[in-house]
């Protein structure tokens, strides 16, 4: 029952992971691996009580919190309006465009550098990178997604007497309301990765800091801690928008 | 009245050039009425899914100037005329495809249509809920005097509501072969109007016809 019941699913889910661990941490305590290179759970643990014991970690979450929620609103503003005026007027699409496509054809990340020299190291080169990372993906989405809106809403919005305008609010833009919620969980993806990058790059605070910091010092508790830290920080994020989507999708 | 005929004869392609969506090849197109005086029902409802019943009802009232208010106010009329409701708040995912096509009818009879394009908007339902859907519709326009110019494949349905039946020969470049006028008086029932004692000599009248100009088609087809 247990073992086949979907409603069980998260139990099994737990359990397994919770099975993963104690052998991880049997695994380390019998030095069967290395914990140079792989810590022991209580180890990576230890060190992430540290990291608030002592109030370190709140600078750095703050840095990178910033740099990734700003990059990201910034990114979907800008995505969606690109997104709808190349799909509406065609000169701008021929200008856009490309553009777009260049920058989706090549792993943005390599852009962290420049973005370090322009900018600095400060907060501005992290919001840049993850803006950009944010904003190719949600004009692709928008843009693509209007070109293929139902032409039948199009022509009942027209034979009811509504203008360009009232296509615009009453189908163009819900449309594209569903389909950036619908990219919003790959969104904060690429915001965090942006943000996180950029401060691995070149920066005086932030996560990335703190894991580059970690790598340096061969510090691979550390390491760990950070990574299940910005596990938990993304998956709550993830939460918050799906609980965003099924409330603005109710529709659906 | 109804225009039936082969497929590719261009019905379709009639009303929309009627209402604007399509202009035509050549020639003018004289409706003889406004086009805000114009509404059309598709076979698909095409309603807004991200819009409850009463908003999709009240969208149109308020593209010709109507106050928010007064629209969502004459929206609850028409879906109450037809029978819908307590389903005013109702998403269209939510509403059965009898419920939606009435909802769709709600919203172009809302705006007072004088003349009304159908283009088969019955097709996509299931027998009974279409009988049901033809005696709304049809006792509707009767009431507020509708104009209605409906395509079909259908020839009961064609009969049934109609005064007068308009075949076309096969496109391209169609055109009227036959005018059949319509015998059943009105005000009609269309279900009971298929037991009326001029509408099977009428219907197989028209069959013949229609099979004719398919035949006809095939036959130049063929030649080529």
């Amino acid at each position: 029952m247990i073992l086949t019941d979907p409603r069980f699913a998260l139990l099994r889910q737990l359990t397994a992971f919770g099975l993963f661990l104690l052998i991880w941490e049997a695994a380390g305590r019998y030095e069967l691996i290395n914990p140079l290179f792989v810590p022991s759970p209580s180890r990576i643990g230890a060190s992430l009580y540290e990291l608030f014991a002592d109030g370190r970690i709140w600078p750095h979450l703050e840095a990178t919190f910033t740099a990734a929620l700003v990059g990201l609103a910034l990114g979907i503003i800008v995505g969606i309006v690109l997104g709808v005026v190349a799909a509406l007027v065609p000169p701008i699409a021929e200008l856009v465009e490309p553009v777009m496509t260049l920058l989706n054809a090549i792993p943005r990340v390599v852009l962290a550098p420049l973005f370090v020299i322009w900018l600095g190291i400060e907060l501005a080169s992290k919001i840049a990178l993850a803006f950009i990372l944010v904003a190719v993906v949600i004009f692709f989405t928008v843009y693509g997604g209007i070109r293929q809106v139902d032409r039948k809403l199009v022509e009942r919005i027209v034979t009811l007497g509504g203008s360009r305008w009232d296509l615009v609010r009453h189908v163009y833009l819900p449309s594209v309301a569903a389909w950036v919620l619908g990219n919003l969980k790959v969104a904060v993806g690429f915001a965090f990765t942006g943000a996180t990058v950029g401060e691995f790059v070149g920066a005086s605070r932030g996560l990335g800091y703190l894991l580059s910091f970690a790598q340096s010092t061969y510090n691979a508790a550390l390491m760990f801690a950070l990574i299940f830290l910005m596990m938990v920080v993304v998956l709550l994020i993830f939460a918050a928008a799906g609980r965003l989507e099924k409330f603005l999708l109710r529709w659906q | 009245m109804s225009l039936v005929g082969p497929s590719g004869s261009g019905k379709s392609s009639l009303l929309r050039a009627v209402i604007g969506l399509q202009k035509p090849l050549a020639g003018t197109v004289d409706p003889g009425v406004k086009p805000s005086e114009i509404g059309m029902l598709f076979q698909d409802d095409a309603l807004l899914p991200w819009k409850t019943a009463r908003d999709n009802v009240a969208l149109g009232l308020g593209f010709r100037g109507c106050a928010q208010k007064s629209a969502l106010v004459q929206a609850d009329y028409w879906l109450d005329r037809l029978g819908l409701a307590g389903f005013e708040h109702r998403y269209p995912r939510h509403l059965s495809g009898g419920q939606r096509k009435r909802v769709a009818l709600a919203q172009v009879l809302a705006q007072m249509p004088k003349l009304l394009l159908m283009d088969e908007p019955f097709a996509s339902l299931d027998a009974i809920v279409r009988a049901r859907v033809i005696q709304d519709v049809a006792s509707l326009v009767e009431e507020e005097r509708i104009s209605v110019l409906l395509v079909t494949h259908d020839l009961e349905e064609a009969i049934s509501l109609s005064d007068r039946v308009y075949l076309l020969s096969q496109g391209p470049r169609a055109r009227i072969t036959q005018v059949y006028d319509v015998p059943i008086p009105r005000p009609r029932d269309p279900v009971k109007a298929r037991v009326h004692p001029s509408f099977a000599p009428l219907y197989e009248k028209l069959w013949n016809d229609l099979s004719h100009e398919v035949a006809f088609d095939q036959r130049a087809e063929a030649a080529e």
